[in-house]
Protein backbone atom coordinates (compact mmCIF):
# COMPACT_ATOMS: atom_id res chain seq x y z
CA UNK A 1 0.00 0.00 0.00
CA UNK A 2 1.29 3.44 -0.97
CA UNK A 3 1.88 5.89 1.87
CA UNK A 4 -0.80 8.24 0.38
CA UNK A 5 -3.43 5.45 0.29
CA UNK A 6 -2.59 4.51 3.83
CA UNK A 7 -3.17 8.07 5.07
CA UNK A 8 -6.45 8.24 3.11
CA UNK A 9 -7.67 5.07 4.81
CA UNK A 10 -6.62 6.20 8.29
CA UNK A 11 -8.18 9.62 7.67
CA UNK A 12 -11.48 8.11 6.56
CA UNK A 13 -11.72 5.75 9.52
CA UNK A 14 -10.89 8.58 11.96
CA UNK A 15 -13.57 10.83 10.44
CA UNK A 16 -16.23 8.19 10.95
CA UNK A 17 -15.00 7.56 14.49
CA UNK A 18 -15.27 11.29 15.30
CA UNK A 19 -18.65 11.86 13.64
CA UNK A 20 -20.93 8.81 13.56
CA UNK A 21 -23.37 10.73 11.37
CA UNK A 22 -20.95 10.19 8.49
CA UNK A 23 -21.85 6.50 8.46
CA UNK A 24 -24.57 5.91 5.92
CA UNK A 25 -26.62 2.76 6.06
CA UNK A 26 -28.47 0.64 8.52
CA UNK A 27 -26.97 -0.59 11.74
CA UNK A 28 -28.54 -3.21 13.94
CA UNK A 29 -26.16 -3.27 16.84
CA UNK A 30 -26.16 -5.98 19.47
CA UNK A 31 -26.95 -3.43 22.14
CA UNK A 32 -30.42 -3.14 20.69
CA UNK A 33 -30.22 -0.07 18.49
CA UNK A 34 -32.05 0.12 15.21
CA UNK A 35 -30.37 3.02 13.54
CA UNK A 36 -30.14 4.35 10.01
CA UNK A 37 -27.91 7.30 9.23
CA UNK A 38 -28.92 9.71 6.46
CA UNK A 39 -27.47 12.99 5.23
CA UNK A 40 -26.49 15.35 7.99
CA UNK A 41 -28.89 18.24 7.54
CA UNK A 42 -29.00 21.59 9.31
CA UNK A 43 -32.39 22.85 10.45
CA UNK A 44 -33.06 26.38 9.24
CA UNK A 45 -36.01 28.73 9.60
CA UNK A 46 -38.26 30.00 6.79
CA UNK A 47 -35.88 32.92 6.17
CA UNK A 48 -32.93 30.58 5.70
CA UNK A 49 -31.30 31.38 9.04
CA UNK A 50 -30.00 28.57 11.25
CA UNK A 51 -32.64 27.40 13.68
CA UNK A 52 -31.32 27.90 17.21
CA UNK A 53 -32.31 25.51 19.96
CA UNK A 54 -32.61 28.28 22.54
CA UNK A 55 -35.02 30.22 20.32
CA UNK A 56 -37.56 27.42 19.94
CA UNK A 57 -40.94 28.10 21.49
CA UNK A 58 -41.75 25.45 24.05
CA UNK A 59 -44.54 23.11 22.94
CA UNK A 60 -44.79 24.67 19.48
CA UNK A 61 -45.30 21.92 16.93
CA UNK A 62 -42.59 22.56 14.30
CA UNK A 63 -42.33 20.62 11.05
CA UNK A 64 -39.44 19.83 8.74
CA UNK A 65 -39.02 17.24 6.02
CA UNK A 66 -36.41 14.53 6.61
CA UNK A 67 -34.79 12.23 5.57
CA UNK A 68 -36.77 12.34 2.31
CA UNK A 69 -38.10 15.45 0.59
CA UNK A 70 -41.65 14.13 1.08
CA UNK A 71 -41.50 12.75 4.64
CA UNK A 72 -42.52 15.21 7.34
CA UNK A 73 -41.21 15.19 10.87
CA UNK A 74 -42.23 16.96 14.04
CA UNK A 75 -39.75 18.99 16.07
CA UNK A 76 -40.66 19.83 19.65
CA UNK A 77 -39.15 21.64 22.58
CA UNK A 78 -40.95 19.74 25.31
CA UNK A 79 -42.02 21.37 28.55
CA UNK A 80 -40.01 18.89 30.63
CA UNK A 81 -36.84 16.88 30.20
CA UNK A 82 -36.99 13.64 28.31
CA UNK A 83 -36.33 10.24 29.78
CA UNK A 84 -32.96 8.72 28.93
CA UNK A 85 -32.23 5.21 27.66
CA UNK A 86 -35.83 4.19 27.12
CA UNK A 87 -36.16 0.61 25.89
CA UNK A 88 -38.56 0.48 22.94
CA UNK A 89 -39.75 -2.25 20.62
CA UNK A 90 -40.60 -2.36 16.96
CA UNK A 91 -43.67 -4.16 15.65
CA UNK A 92 -41.56 -7.29 15.09
CA UNK A 93 -40.20 -7.24 18.60
CA UNK A 94 -36.85 -5.70 17.76
CA UNK A 95 -35.48 -3.69 20.64
CA UNK A 96 -33.88 -0.26 20.41
CA UNK A 97 -32.90 2.44 22.86
CA UNK A 98 -34.09 6.05 22.84
CA UNK A 99 -31.23 8.10 24.26
CA UNK A 100 -33.22 11.23 25.20
CA UNK A 101 -33.63 14.75 23.89
CA UNK A 102 -30.95 17.26 22.97
CA UNK A 103 -30.35 20.90 23.89
CA UNK A 104 -29.37 22.59 27.13
CA UNK A 105 -32.41 21.12 28.87
CA UNK A 106 -32.41 17.80 26.99
CA UNK A 107 -35.98 18.57 25.94
CA UNK A 108 -35.68 18.92 22.16
CA UNK A 109 -36.89 15.93 20.16
CA UNK A 110 -37.96 15.11 16.64
CA UNK A 111 -40.13 12.30 15.33
CA UNK A 112 -41.34 11.09 11.99
CA UNK A 113 -44.90 12.32 11.45
CA UNK A 114 -46.08 9.03 9.92
CA UNK A 115 -48.32 7.01 12.23
CA UNK A 116 -47.32 3.33 12.00
CA UNK A 117 -50.93 2.18 12.34
CA UNK A 118 -52.43 3.29 9.02
CA UNK A 119 -49.80 5.79 7.87
CA UNK A 120 -51.69 8.94 8.80
CA UNK A 121 -49.21 11.76 8.30
CA UNK A 122 -48.75 15.49 8.14
CA UNK A 123 -49.10 16.94 4.66
CA UNK A 124 -49.66 20.35 3.14
CA UNK A 125 -53.46 19.98 3.15
CA UNK A 126 -54.08 18.63 6.62
CA UNK A 127 -52.53 17.25 9.77
CA UNK A 128 -54.43 14.54 11.60
CA UNK A 129 -51.36 13.80 13.72
CA UNK A 130 -49.83 16.45 15.96
CA UNK A 131 -48.62 17.39 19.42
CA UNK A 132 -51.17 18.12 22.13
CA UNK A 133 -49.98 20.74 24.58
CA UNK A 134 -50.27 20.73 28.35
CA UNK A 135 -53.80 21.86 29.19
CA UNK A 136 -55.24 20.59 25.90
CA UNK A 137 -57.48 17.56 26.10
CA UNK A 138 -57.60 14.64 23.71
CA UNK A 139 -59.99 11.72 23.29
CA UNK A 140 -57.03 9.38 22.95
CA UNK A 141 -55.80 9.47 26.54
CA UNK A 142 -55.81 11.40 29.79
CA UNK A 143 -52.09 12.18 29.70
CA UNK A 144 -51.06 15.65 28.53
CA UNK A 145 -48.09 16.66 26.40
CA UNK A 146 -48.52 13.78 23.98
CA UNK A 147 -48.55 13.24 20.23
CA UNK A 148 -51.96 12.05 19.05
CA UNK A 149 -52.98 10.53 15.75
CA UNK A 150 -56.54 11.69 15.28
CA UNK A 151 -57.39 9.02 12.73
CA UNK A 152 -57.73 6.11 15.16
CA UNK A 153 -56.67 7.83 18.37
CA UNK A 154 -53.23 6.41 18.97
CA UNK A 155 -51.21 8.42 21.47
CA UNK A 156 -47.44 8.58 21.90
CA UNK A 157 -45.27 9.93 24.69
CA UNK A 158 -42.63 12.18 23.10
CA UNK A 159 -40.70 12.30 26.41
CA UNK A 160 -40.10 8.56 26.13
CA UNK A 161 -39.11 8.11 22.48
CA UNK A 162 -42.76 8.19 21.40
CA UNK A 163 -43.69 5.02 23.20
CA UNK A 164 -47.29 4.07 22.43
CA UNK A 165 -49.51 4.91 25.40
CA UNK A 166 -52.94 4.46 23.80
CA UNK A 167 -54.70 3.28 20.68
CA UNK A 168 -54.01 0.69 18.01
CA UNK A 169 -50.50 1.80 16.91
CA UNK A 170 -48.24 -1.27 16.85
CA UNK A 171 -44.96 0.58 17.50
CA UNK A 172 -43.54 4.00 18.40
CA UNK A 173 -43.07 6.83 15.92
CA UNK A 174 -39.58 6.70 14.44
CA UNK A 175 -37.20 9.04 16.24
CA UNK A 176 -35.22 11.56 14.19
CA UNK A 177 -31.76 11.70 15.74
CA UNK A 178 -30.68 15.30 16.33
CA UNK A 179 -27.35 16.88 17.08
CA UNK A 180 -27.09 20.11 19.04
CA UNK A 181 -23.87 21.94 18.31
CA UNK A 182 -21.94 24.40 20.48
CA UNK A 183 -23.21 27.30 18.37
CA UNK A 184 -26.78 26.30 19.36
CA UNK A 185 -27.64 25.01 15.87
CA UNK A 186 -29.67 21.85 15.34
CA UNK A 187 -28.92 19.09 12.86
CA UNK A 188 -30.84 15.99 11.82
CA UNK A 189 -28.52 13.07 11.25
CA UNK A 190 -30.36 9.76 11.39
CA UNK A 191 -33.50 7.80 12.07
CA UNK A 192 -33.75 5.61 15.15
CA UNK A 193 -36.37 2.90 15.38
CA UNK A 194 -38.53 1.33 12.72
CA UNK A 195 -39.69 3.77 10.06
CA UNK A 196 -42.60 3.48 7.66
CA UNK A 197 -41.03 5.30 4.72
CA UNK A 198 -41.25 2.36 2.32
CA UNK A 199 -44.96 1.77 2.99
CA UNK A 200 -45.59 5.51 2.88
CA UNK A 201 -44.10 5.93 -0.60
CA UNK A 202 -45.96 2.86 -1.82
CA UNK A 203 -49.31 4.03 -0.46
CA UNK A 204 -49.48 7.73 -1.27
CA UNK A 205 -48.36 7.92 -4.87
CA UNK A 206 -51.21 10.22 -6.02
CA UNK A 207 -50.80 12.53 -3.04
CA UNK A 208 -47.04 12.75 -3.54
CA UNK A 209 -47.63 13.62 -7.17
CA UNK A 210 -49.97 16.43 -6.14
CA UNK A 211 -47.72 17.81 -3.39
CA UNK A 212 -44.16 17.10 -4.56
CA UNK A 213 -44.49 16.51 -8.28
CA UNK A 214 -44.17 12.73 -8.07
CA UNK A 215 -43.00 9.84 -5.95
CA UNK A 216 -39.44 10.00 -7.24
CA UNK A 217 -39.07 13.66 -6.31
CA UNK A 218 -40.62 13.06 -2.89
CA UNK A 219 -38.28 10.14 -2.28
CA UNK A 220 -35.12 12.17 -2.85
CA UNK A 221 -32.99 12.51 0.24
CA UNK A 222 -32.83 15.92 1.85
CA UNK A 223 -29.34 17.34 1.79
CA UNK A 224 -27.61 20.26 3.51
CA UNK A 225 -30.60 22.06 5.04
CA UNK A 226 -34.20 21.44 6.06
CA UNK A 227 -36.59 24.35 6.42
CA UNK A 228 -38.42 24.17 9.71
CA UNK A 229 -41.71 25.96 10.25
CA UNK A 230 -44.57 25.90 12.71
CA UNK A 231 -47.24 23.33 11.85
CA UNK A 232 -49.82 26.09 11.38
CA UNK A 233 -47.66 27.52 8.60
CA UNK A 234 -47.02 24.13 7.01
CA UNK A 235 -50.53 22.78 6.67
CA UNK A 236 -53.98 24.23 5.90
CA UNK A 237 -55.92 22.36 8.55
CA UNK A 238 -54.91 20.84 11.89
CA UNK A 239 -57.44 18.29 13.06
CA UNK A 240 -57.37 17.21 16.69
CA UNK A 241 -59.67 14.84 18.57
CA UNK B 1 -111.17 30.76 31.31
CA UNK B 2 -107.50 31.75 31.64
CA UNK B 3 -106.59 28.22 32.76
CA UNK B 4 -108.31 26.77 29.69
CA UNK B 5 -106.47 29.24 27.46
CA UNK B 6 -103.04 28.12 28.82
CA UNK B 7 -104.03 24.45 28.66
CA UNK B 8 -104.97 24.93 25.00
CA UNK B 9 -101.64 26.60 24.29
CA UNK B 10 -99.79 23.75 26.01
CA UNK B 11 -101.59 21.20 23.84
CA UNK B 12 -100.80 23.15 20.67
CA UNK B 13 -97.13 23.48 21.68
CA UNK B 14 -96.89 19.78 22.50
CA UNK B 15 -98.45 18.93 19.15
CA UNK B 16 -95.98 21.18 17.32
CA UNK B 17 -93.04 19.58 19.14
CA UNK B 18 -94.37 16.09 18.40
CA UNK B 19 -94.92 16.92 14.74
CA UNK B 20 -91.46 18.43 14.40
CA UNK B 21 -89.71 15.55 16.13
CA UNK B 22 -91.59 12.92 14.11
CA UNK B 23 -90.80 14.74 10.89
CA UNK B 24 -87.13 14.98 11.91
CA UNK B 25 -87.11 11.31 12.83
CA UNK B 26 -88.75 10.48 9.49
CA UNK B 27 -86.06 12.51 7.73
CA UNK B 28 -83.41 10.70 9.73
CA UNK B 29 -84.90 7.33 8.78
CA UNK B 30 -84.92 8.34 5.11
CA UNK B 31 -81.30 9.53 5.40
CA UNK B 32 -80.19 6.31 7.12
CA UNK B 33 -81.91 4.18 4.45
CA UNK B 34 -80.34 6.29 1.71
CA UNK B 35 -76.94 5.99 3.34
CA UNK B 36 -77.25 2.19 3.64
CA UNK B 37 -78.23 1.92 -0.01
CA UNK B 38 -75.32 4.17 -1.09
CA UNK B 39 -72.88 2.11 0.97
CA UNK B 40 -74.19 -1.15 -0.55
CA UNK B 41 -73.75 0.30 -4.03
CA UNK B 42 -70.23 1.43 -3.21
CA UNK B 43 -69.46 -2.10 -2.10
CA UNK B 44 -70.82 -3.43 -5.41
CA UNK B 45 -68.62 -0.93 -7.26
CA UNK B 46 -65.60 -2.18 -5.34
CA UNK B 47 -66.49 -5.76 -6.25
CA UNK B 48 -66.63 -4.71 -9.89
CA UNK B 49 -63.16 -3.15 -9.70
CA UNK B 50 -61.83 -6.26 -7.97
CA UNK B 51 -63.36 -8.61 -10.56
CA UNK B 52 -61.88 -6.47 -13.32
CA UNK B 53 -58.51 -6.78 -11.63
CA UNK B 54 -58.77 -10.54 -11.20
CA UNK B 55 -59.63 -11.10 -14.85
CA UNK B 56 -57.31 -8.37 -16.18
CA UNK B 57 -60.29 -6.53 -17.58
CA UNK B 58 -59.53 -2.77 -17.58
CA UNK B 59 -63.00 -1.88 -18.90
CA UNK B 60 -64.68 -3.57 -15.96
CA UNK B 61 -62.33 -1.80 -13.57
CA UNK B 62 -63.12 1.55 -15.18
CA UNK B 63 -66.84 0.83 -14.92
CA UNK B 64 -66.35 0.05 -11.23
CA UNK B 65 -64.46 3.31 -10.69
CA UNK B 66 -67.13 5.30 -12.45
CA UNK B 67 -69.87 3.68 -10.37
CA UNK B 68 -67.88 4.16 -7.15
CA UNK B 69 -67.40 7.86 -7.83
CA UNK B 70 -71.07 8.29 -8.68
CA UNK B 71 -72.19 6.84 -5.33
CA UNK B 72 -69.41 8.59 -3.44
CA UNK B 73 -70.73 11.90 -4.75
CA UNK B 74 -74.10 11.08 -3.17
CA UNK B 75 -72.48 11.12 0.25
CA UNK B 76 -71.84 14.79 -0.32
CA UNK B 77 -68.63 15.58 1.50
CA UNK B 78 -69.84 19.05 2.43
CA UNK B 79 -72.62 17.59 4.54
CA UNK B 80 -70.81 14.68 6.15
CA UNK B 81 -72.34 15.66 9.48
CA UNK B 82 -75.79 14.71 8.22
CA UNK B 83 -74.97 11.07 7.64
CA UNK B 84 -72.66 10.38 10.54
CA UNK B 85 -74.10 8.81 13.70
CA UNK B 86 -74.78 11.42 16.40
CA UNK B 87 -71.89 10.35 18.60
CA UNK B 88 -69.47 10.49 15.65
CA UNK B 89 -70.54 13.78 14.06
CA UNK B 90 -67.53 15.51 15.60
CA UNK B 91 -65.30 13.33 13.37
CA UNK B 92 -66.75 14.62 10.09
CA UNK B 93 -63.37 15.91 8.89
CA UNK B 94 -61.98 12.42 9.25
CA UNK B 95 -64.84 11.03 7.12
CA UNK B 96 -64.40 13.78 4.52
CA UNK B 97 -60.69 12.99 4.32
CA UNK B 98 -61.50 9.31 3.58
CA UNK B 99 -63.84 10.42 0.79
CA UNK B 100 -61.15 12.62 -0.72
CA UNK B 101 -58.61 9.81 -0.55
CA UNK B 102 -61.01 7.36 -2.20
CA UNK B 103 -61.58 9.86 -5.03
CA UNK B 104 -57.84 10.38 -5.41
CA UNK B 105 -57.09 6.64 -5.65
CA UNK B 106 -60.08 6.06 -7.93
CA UNK B 107 -58.74 8.70 -10.33
CA UNK B 108 -55.32 7.08 -10.13
CA UNK B 109 -56.80 3.71 -11.13
CA UNK B 110 -57.95 5.30 -14.40
CA UNK B 111 -54.56 6.93 -14.90
CA UNK B 112 -52.75 3.65 -14.19
CA UNK B 113 -55.01 1.75 -16.60
CA UNK B 114 -54.41 4.37 -19.29
CA UNK B 115 -50.70 3.55 -19.09
CA UNK B 116 -51.44 -0.21 -18.86
CA UNK B 117 -50.04 -0.35 -15.36
CA UNK B 118 -52.27 -3.01 -13.82
CA UNK B 119 -50.02 -3.38 -10.75
CA UNK B 120 -50.48 0.27 -9.86
CA UNK B 121 -54.21 0.06 -10.50
CA UNK B 122 -54.49 -2.90 -8.12
CA UNK B 123 -52.41 -1.06 -5.54
CA UNK B 124 -54.85 1.87 -5.82
CA UNK B 125 -57.73 -0.57 -5.34
CA UNK B 126 -56.17 -1.92 -2.14
CA UNK B 127 -55.65 1.65 -0.92
CA UNK B 128 -59.34 2.42 -1.48
CA UNK B 129 -60.18 -0.69 0.54
CA UNK B 130 -57.95 0.64 3.33
CA UNK B 131 -59.81 3.96 3.32
CA UNK B 132 -63.13 2.12 3.62
CA UNK B 133 -61.92 -0.04 6.50
CA UNK B 134 -60.26 2.95 8.17
CA UNK B 135 -63.58 4.80 8.25
CA UNK B 136 -65.55 1.75 9.37
CA UNK B 137 -63.00 1.09 12.10
CA UNK B 138 -63.42 4.59 13.48
CA UNK B 139 -67.01 5.56 12.66
CA UNK B 140 -69.12 2.48 12.10
CA UNK B 141 -67.51 0.05 14.62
Amino acid sequence: MQRRDFFKLVGGVSLVAIAPSLIEGELRAEDGTLFKAYNKVQLIDAQGNPLLASKLTKEENYVFNYPHVGTSCMLLALPGITEKNVKLFSEDGEEYIFKGGVGKNANIVAYSAICPHQLTHINKNDAFISYTKIGETTMACKQESVIVCGSHLSAYDPHKGCKVIAGPAPQPLANIVLEHHDDDTLWAVAVLGPDKFHDFFKSFKPELKEQYGGKRKAKKLVSDVATTVALVDFTKDIIKY
Amino acid sequence: MITNYFAGKKIILTLIVLLLSSSLSANDTVDRAKLKSTMRNMLKSMELIQRGGFYANPQQMKAGVSSLKRYLALLDAKHAKTYLPNDEKYAYKFAVKREKMITMYADDIIESLTTNNMDDALEDYSQILKQCSSCHLRIRK
